[in-house]
């Protein structure tokens, strides 16, 4: 008996040993380590950063909702009226509640963004395993992303907390930084970032070149950079970066109307790839309409009559970027950069990010700052005759900067809420949406420039603040 | 079996009447035989009776055509005896002649199959008369004289006692020649018996009818009512066949204290919650840990395709796992011979880790010995909705959306197809009668056969079912299942071998979204749903757009489950010395599910179908877990009691595996099923995940004379759920028990007293429902991406990982009295709990800044949950022809969230409050709606009306929509050949009701009739705010009332008949005609009528959008050959 008990003993001893509770990684999944071992898999990362953001819906809150929700705030779209979103209308009437989002927020659109970018750049830097090619242009594309995050929550939000790090305990208590010093990360990001990307667009092994513009080079972060100095007033600068895009003719020129949404267009400096089989881009599914017409769920707007009436006579713009349906009695006019709403194989519309077009306008504003008006009207020039128009008339500088600014208005509707940004950053957000705000059956508050934090956010970091007005 | 000498010698020394004498001599050679080698196996043979003053000839004589048994009397013997009425049904020959012969001085021994009926021999024999004894030699029997080891004999008054050996003896000495025995055995009526100068004592004792001697099934082991330190409530299976449903855990609903249980859905499948004695973890699972015949069964099965079946409750990482039913559905009730419930520390610790939300364990049927048993049972019913909901009809509706778009300042617009002529507005249709009107149909068949000997036995039973929908169209639960049990004992009894398996398929056809939504809130003018062709309807305008969305369309989306489960288990033991057990037991489970859902062309609009694609959806998943356990057991004697050592280890694993694949591009909708004909495939999301346990546990547990109780459990368990710093942790518990109707002075003093016991328990027990791997930092592909992004798979984190995650704590210490009066007429167990949840392992809720809105972790907040169990059962009336039982149970709860260190500065000051419970919703006041706006006004800061009170200051309104009580009201009452079983169940408790539909006024939507009481115009005092066609307006002050104020909270408290049950035993000539052995035919109702307040469909889904649970009828045949 002693036997068979020193036996059990034995083989209760040896079930109890931690080797026997030790699994294996899921097939579904790698360890952080290993993703950060070798080159494929650490691309795999930033590349599934794309691909997410990519993936999204304009009307699912994802980064590509920035080309509906800030035209609904701004004078771009009109909410269609059977539309049984909330947020949607509170977007629209410029009454968000901070409560009352629905996820249909920027800010848990991006702060995730800014995690996987934050890690990348932490694992990437201490990883010794990866070529140095390699880890040269990753970081340099995980200092885009994070630049490219924060340049829209400062410009939607205000003043942001700065993650730069991954620990939780930290970061859940950080408190808002002003709005300069986030100026100040994204443009010393994007500084490094020029310094460390390619100068082609590689492919996703980042060794070889491809025609497909769809991963961050060092013009992208030019784009950005020049955008950033525009906001930041920093005319010369923003000038210098714009030019070096333009200078760049071998790789950049304008494309015909028709042609400049198209996949890999010479005007293209960034675009996402579909990631979902058959679909085109994330903007056609949304904002062209059906022969039904709009309606609550699927294709909740349409343009608002305040952008149809701001084209010239003669804007072929609004013959090629814009169709219409009649529904109902009623016809909707609707946005028709990208055509292609249906399933084609292959896909022959990417969805456009930066695009050499916004480069020139940028320069022109830029210039005229600088007192260039020459090099600013023959900019301007550039992009009208593109549509169609003659010469501007425009003379004085006050003239000429309300020309560009209308002409960003006709040229860039629609594009990743640039209108709503524009109408922020020149100061004109308060005179025009106090017109604009009681046609869509709102009130006008100067304190709806900046959306609110989702309350939730405020609840969970007892240092984050709240806009004012919510 | 062998008789003892002593019953031969008395049937020899006592002399017989000469009938039997000259029988004996006719098979003179024949009796001797059999007195050297008699055997018992026929008195386990099952019979029928029933029997009015029937003369005791006439029981013999249909026992005799029932088993063949003959039986031999002197004529003299019987001339005195009284008339017996007997009703029973299945009971075992012993018992029968044991009831008929024990009142009437006369008892029996059973030779070959012959019963011999004689004169009671005394007990005592052979007065010594010369010497007083100083020594008292006895042996203790059962009613067929198996020797009962391990009684317990004391002498009244005195402290000296002593068990008996392996073959029933035992000796006392320095015994009082006037002292009186007081002999007890488990599971057998105790007896006293006057020494009376003898000192040879033969005692035999009647098996115990009483309901605290049934066998229960614990953790490793059986114990009974009786002998249980635990808080441990078992269900028989006469209680779950009396119900018609096809998973076995709704069986249990109102019937167990502190059990809760709530059913998600009326639809086949459909999820369940199961809650033991509150909610012990804030955010992470709260199930219990199921066991099937000793092998550990998942309590969440991975998540479906779609969400119609509901869930059960599941929450890991903090999110519900909102689909895919109930694992529970895939074992066949029939199967189930007990379901026992273990609540307190005693009763659950030595499950360790996985126990803190308690166990249920369920053990399926045996074989028995004896005859071959073949029983069938058939059955056929009908299910319909509960309750409806009273909704607008179409002059009240128009009038509300006429009176909507007024209010708002607009007018009907060209869109408003619902008033603006575009439909008829005259027609008024009943939706919920079209849509969730109908039958739902039930068949049943099982059958099973048994049998064996006395050392091998065997079941092997089957089961079809089907039940339909109340949906218009052709779906179907069909489940097919097998059950197989084999005994077998070796010659010597030293090695057991037990082998047992269930396997059922089940095949769900439905449909993917649950129309009742549609059913309640589809405006009364909505067209027809079908066109003269007979294709569905869409009532498109002159330019093509539909009008609408036929409801049907959705039922052709349709979604079909093919699951099969089977659940195998082993158990091999060999006792190598006496006492001493080496087993171990064996398990393996494997829960397979495919899915599919189709979605043809045909479920949009036809004007959406150009921008539409035929999608066909495959998933499947599978679970698949074995156990071994190996055990060492000791049971013995040491001085006076009994103990009981049980040392054993675990060793287990659990494979979960799944898939989802999207198949779109199809050119045909006949070709939806096969992924192969679609164009593009898409792979949805995979689960791939492995758990691993092991565990050391040790029990010892002592009983001194059926009188003091200890139980001690301990465990040692590990799971791979936690980082390596914290993968072991110890459990502990210990129960007390003290049976004090043992005492003398109490068994002298309160005669009425025939049981009474207190016993105590405290201990700790854990939880690891948290997923799996959540200390790793893993990263898995992008979702949602078909054509990978340069070609390449994207790869992202999952998650914040923490690899300091360990065990949630559960303290649980327990009080209980348990007591019979009027020899157990009378039976109630009060249990009095509380339980402190801590360690509590949290999706900690984080800003969106730290990249996730949350991270697993422990937190040391405290959950505590306290409560009351209380159960009664009396026997009313108990005559021979008339039986009338009642049993009342009711469980008080209180859930306190005790501490939350902090808590001001967490993610959840919002959600929690110390001191209140964590099922609590913070809600404004609604003050009502103003007068002379009509809009819902709210008390604001400092209680001053406002339309647009803020959240997180305003709603401090605590509405608690846990339970506060519930329980069942059982009567069973039995005459003659019939017998009758009503139950009632009750629940005290507030919900959210339906008070206010969606957004009354919009279009399309119907809304409930209470509606009307609306504000019109000013002056109006009414409860509800003004219609309003559209979001915009006042939108927010209707969302927050209805969904975040105490105006939507109120009571939804019910009182349900929960199920009734009409049973009719054919008279036996009957059966006897027809050559069965037991035949009844019965109708059983569920769910037949709800008493309640509560404003929606039903108050136990708390939902108005969903399916309620059925209202069921069956009718059926069982029997046995």
């Amino acid at each position: 008996m002693s036997i068979t008990l020193s036996f059990i003993i034995a083989c209760l001893t040896q079930i109890s040993c931690k080797k026997m509770l030790s699994v294996p990684t899921p097939d579904t999944s790698i360890s952080a380590n290993n993703v950060y071992s070798n080159d494929a898999t650490a691309i795999s990362v930033l590349t599934g950063i794309y691909a997410q953001i990519s993936s999204q819906r304009l009307t699912s809150g994802g980064v590509n909702s920035l080309s509906l929700l800030p035209s609904l705030s701004a004078d771009e779209l009109t909410l269609f009226g059977g539309s049984t979103n909330v947020t949607y209308g509170n977007y629209y009437i410029n009454a968000l509640n901070s409560s009352n989002l629905g996820y249909l927020d920027f800010w848990h659109t991006f702060y995730p963004y800014l995690f996987f970018a934050n890690s990348a750049i932490e694992e990437i830097s201490n990883s010794v395993s990866l070529s140095v090619p390699v880890k040269q242009q990753l970081l340099g594309e995980a200092k885009f992303v994070r630049a490219f995050c924060y340049y829209y929550l400062l410009s939607l939000y205000g003043d942001v907390p700065i993650v730069t790090g991954t620990d939780y305990t930290l970061n859940s208590v950080l408190p808002r930084s002003p709005k300069e010093q986030v100026l100040a990360l994204v443009v010393s990001d994007l500084k490094e970032a020029q310094n460390l990307l390619s100068d082609t667009y590689l492919d996703a092994t980042l060794l070889n070149p491809t025609t497909e513009r769809v991963r961050p080079t060092k013009w992208v972060a030019d784009a950005l950079l020049a955008r950033t100095y525009l906001l930041l007033k920093a005319y010369d600068s923003a000038e210098v970066q714009s030019t070096a895009i333009i200078n760049n003719a071998s790789l950049y020129s304008l494309d015909t109307l028709n042609g400049v949404f198209l996949k890999n267009s010479n005007e293209a400096i960034w675009q996402l790839q579909p990631v979902v089989t058959g679909w085109n881009s994330p903007d056609a599914q949304t904002l062209i309409l059906p022969a039904t017409g709009p309606d609550g769920y699927a294709w909740p707007a349409y343009l608002s009559n305040t952008l149809l009436n701001s084209f010239e006579p003669g804007d072929q713009r609004k013959a090629d970027w814009i169709d219409s349906i009649a529904a109902g009695g009623i016809t909707y006019y609707f946005p028709f950069k990208y055509k292609l709403n249906s399933l084609t194989s292959p896909v022959n519309e990417y969805e456009m990010v930066f695009r050499l077009g916004e480069q020139y306008l940028i320069r022109a504003e830029s210039r005229l700052q600088q007192n260039n008006t020459s090099g600013s009207t023959s900019d301007l020039n550039i992009v009208r005759a593109r549509a169609g128009l003659p010469n501007t008339t425009s003379s004085t500088k006050e003239d000429l900067m309300n020309s560009i600014l209308h002409e960003r208005q006709t040229e860039l509707f629609t594009e990743w809420g640039s209108r709503w940004l524009d109408l922020k950053r020149t100061g004109s957000v308060d005179s025009v949406m106090n017109i604009i705000s009681p046609q869509k059956g709102g009130i006008w508050t100067s304190t709806a420039q900046l959306y609110p934090i989702p309350l939730s956010e405020i609840q969970r970091d007892p240092n984050l603040t709240q806009n004012p007005g919510y | 079996m062998h008789f003892t000498d002593f019953n031969l010698r008395a049937f020899l020394g006592r002399g017989i009447h000469k009938t039997v004498v000259r029988a004996m001599k006719l098979t003179g050679i024949l009796l001797i035989i059999a007195l050297l080698h008699v055997s018992a196996a026929g008195l386990s043979q099952k019979v029928t009776l029933s029997l009015k003053d029937a003369p005791l000839e006439k029981v013999f004589d249909q026992i005799k055509q029932q088993t063949g048994l003959s039986f031999l009397w002197d004529e003299q013997v019987l001339t005195k005896t009284m008339p017996v009425t007997l009703d029973v049904k299945d009971a075992a020959v012993s018992d029968v002649l044991d009831a008929c012969l024990k009142n009437q001085g006369l008892s029996y021994s059973i030779i070959q199959n012959m019963v011999v009926i004689k004169k009671s021999s005394p007990i005592i024999r052979q007065p010594m008369v010369s010497t007083p004894p100083v020594e008292v030699h006895g042996r203790v029997t059962d009613s067929l004289g198996n020797p009962l080891a391990g009684a317990s004999v004391t002498i009244k008054g005195s402290k000296s006692g002593t068990s008996t050996d392996a073959n029933g003896n035992f000796v006392l000495s320095n015994v009082k020649d006037n002292a009186t025995m007081f002999i007890s055995y488990t599971g057998y009526e105790s007896r006293q018996i006057k020494v009376d100068g003898s000192s040879d004592v033969s005692v035999h004792l009647n098996k115990s009818n009483s309901p605290l001697d049934e066998v229960q099934v614990i953790a490793y082991g059986t114990t009974t009512q009786r002998l249980s330190t635990g808080d441990v409530t078992t269900i028989q299976s006469k209680v779950i066949e009396q119900q018609p449903v096809s998973n076995p855990i709704l069986a249990l609903e109102g019937r167990v204290p502190g059990l809760s249980i709530i059913q998600s859905t009326g639809l086949p499948g459909s999820g369940v919650t199961v809650r033991i004695q509150g909610q012990n973890s804030i955010n992470n699972g709260n199930d219990p840990f199921y066991v099937i015949d000793g092998v550990p069964y998942t309590s969440q099965v991975l998540p479906a395709l779609s969400g119609i079946q509901g869930n059960s409750g599941g929450v890991i990482g903090g999110v519900v796992n909102s689909t895919g039913g109930n694992p529970l559905n895939y074992i066949n009730p029939s199967d189930i011979e007990s379901i026992t419930v273990l609540k307190d520390a005693d009763a659950t610790s030595i499950y360790g880790s996985r126990a803190a939300n308690g166990a249920i364990l369920i053990t399926t049927k045996k074989g028995k010995g004896g005859r071959t048993n073949v029983e069938v049972n058939m059955q056929n019913g009908w299910g319909k909705v509960t309750r409806m909901l009273d909704v607008l009809n179409t002059p009240q509706y128009l009038q509300m959306r006429h009176e909507a778009i007024a209010n708002d300042g607009q007018t009907t617009g060209p869109t408003d197809y619902d008033i603006n002529g575009t439909w008829d507005t005259t027609s008024n249709t009943n939706w919920q009668k079209t849509l969730i009107g109908g039958t739902a149909h039930y068949a049943t068949i099982d059958a099973s056969i048994s049998g064996g000997n006395a050392r091998t036995q065997y079941l092997v039973g089957g089961t079809y079912h089907r039940e339909t929908t109340v949906f218009p169209g052709d779906f179907a639960d069909q489940k097919g299942s097998g059950h197989f049990s084999l005994n077998t004992t070796s010659d010597n009894q030293k090695l057991k071998f037990q082998l047992s398996a269930n396997y059922l398929v089940d095949n769900n056809n439905i449909m993917s979204s649950d129309i009742t939504f549609y059913a309640v809130s589809t405006a009364p003018d909505a067209p027809t749903l079908y066109n003269k062709d007979g294709s569905l309807n869409w009532a498109p305008t002159t330019s093509g757009t539909s009008t609408w969305t036929n409801p049907l369309s959705y039922l052709l989306q349709t979604y079909s489950i093919k699951t099969s489960n089977l659940i195998s288990s082993a158990v091999i033991s060999y006792e190598f010395l006496p006492g001493f057990k080496l087993l171990s037991n064996f398990g393996y489970t494997n829960l397979q599910s495919d899915e599919k859902i189709i979605s043809p062309l045909t479920v949009n609009a036809p004007e959406n179908r150009p921008f539409s694609q035929r999608v066909g959806v495959f998933g499947d998943n599978n679970i698949n877990s074995w156990v071994v356990e190996p055990q060492l057991n000791y049971k013995g004697n040491i001085g006076l009691g009994k103990l009981e050592v049980l040392l054993g280890a675990s060793v287990q694993q659990n494979n979960s595996e799944g898939q989802q694949l999207y198949g779109v591009g199809y050119n045909s909708d006949l070709v939806i099923g096969d992924i192969k004909s679609a164009s593009t495939i898409i792979a949805g999301s995979s689960i791939n995940s492995m758990y691993k346990y092991n565990a050391l546990f040790g029990r010892l547990n002592y009983n001194w004379m059926d009188k003091y109780l200890i139980d001690i459990t301990i465990r040692r368990d590990g799971s791979s759920r936690f980082g390596e710093q914290n993968q072991y942790h110890n459990f502990g518990a210990a129960g007390l028990g003290w049976i004090f109707s043992q005492e003398d002075f109490i068994r002298d003093n309160f005669r009425f007293l025939s049981f009474g016991k207190l016993r105590a328990s405290y201990g700790t027990t854990g939880s690891d429902q948290i997923g799996d791997y959540q200390y790793l930092s893993l990263y898995s592909p992008v979702n949602n991406v078909s054509v990978a992004y340069q070609g390449i798979t994207g790869l992202l984190p999952n998650g914040l990982p923490n690899p300091y995650l360990q065990w949630e704590e559960t303290k649980k210490l327990q009080f209980g009295l348990e007591m019979g009066f009027l020899k157990d007429r009378i039976t109630f167990i009060l249990s009095y709990f509380q339980n402190h949840s801590s360690n509590q392992l949290l999706p900690y809720a984080l800003p969106i800044i730290a990249g996730f809105s949350s991270i697993t972790k422990n937190f040391p907040a405290t959950v505590e949950n306290s409560g009351l169990e209380f159960s009664l059962t009396t026997t009313n009336i108990k005559t021979a022809n008339f039986n009338w039982i009642t049993q009342f149970n009711l469980s008080i709860l209180r859930n306190k969230l005790e501490s939350f260190p902090n808590i001001e500065n967490s993610s959840y000051s919002s959600a929690l409050v110390i001191g209140q419970p964590i099922t609590i919703q913070k809600v404004y006041h609604l003050l009502g709606v103003n007068d002379t706006t009509g809009i819902y006004q709210f008390a604001g800061t400092k209680g001053t009306p406002t339309y647009s009170p803020t959240y997180g200051t305003d709603n401090n309104i605590i509405i608690n929509t846990s339970p506060e009580y519930y329980g069942g009201f059982q009567n069973d009452f039995v005459y003659g050949n019939i017998e009758l079983d009503i139950f009632f169940q009750f629940v005290k408790q507030k919900g959210l009701n339906y008070f206010y539909g969606s957004l009354p006024g919009y279009h399309y939507t119907n809304q409930p009739i209470w509606v009307l009481n609306s504000w019109h115009q000013p002056g109006d005092h009414a409860a509800q705010q003004q219609y309003s066609s559209t979001y915009a307006n006042i939108y927010q002050q209707y969302s927050d009332a209805s969904r975040t104020s105490d105006g939507a909270y109120t009571d939804a408290s019910y009182i349900r008949l929960k199920n009734i049950s009409f049973n009719y035993r054919l008279p036996d000539k009957w059966v006897r005609k027809m050559n069965f052995q037991n035949c009844k035919i019965y109708i059983q109702g569920q769910n037949i009528f709800t008493i309640t307040s509560y404003k929606g469909m039903d108050p136990e889904t708390l939902s108005s959008t969903t399916l309620p649970p059925l209202k069921i009828w069956v009718i059926g045949l069982r029997f046995g050959l």
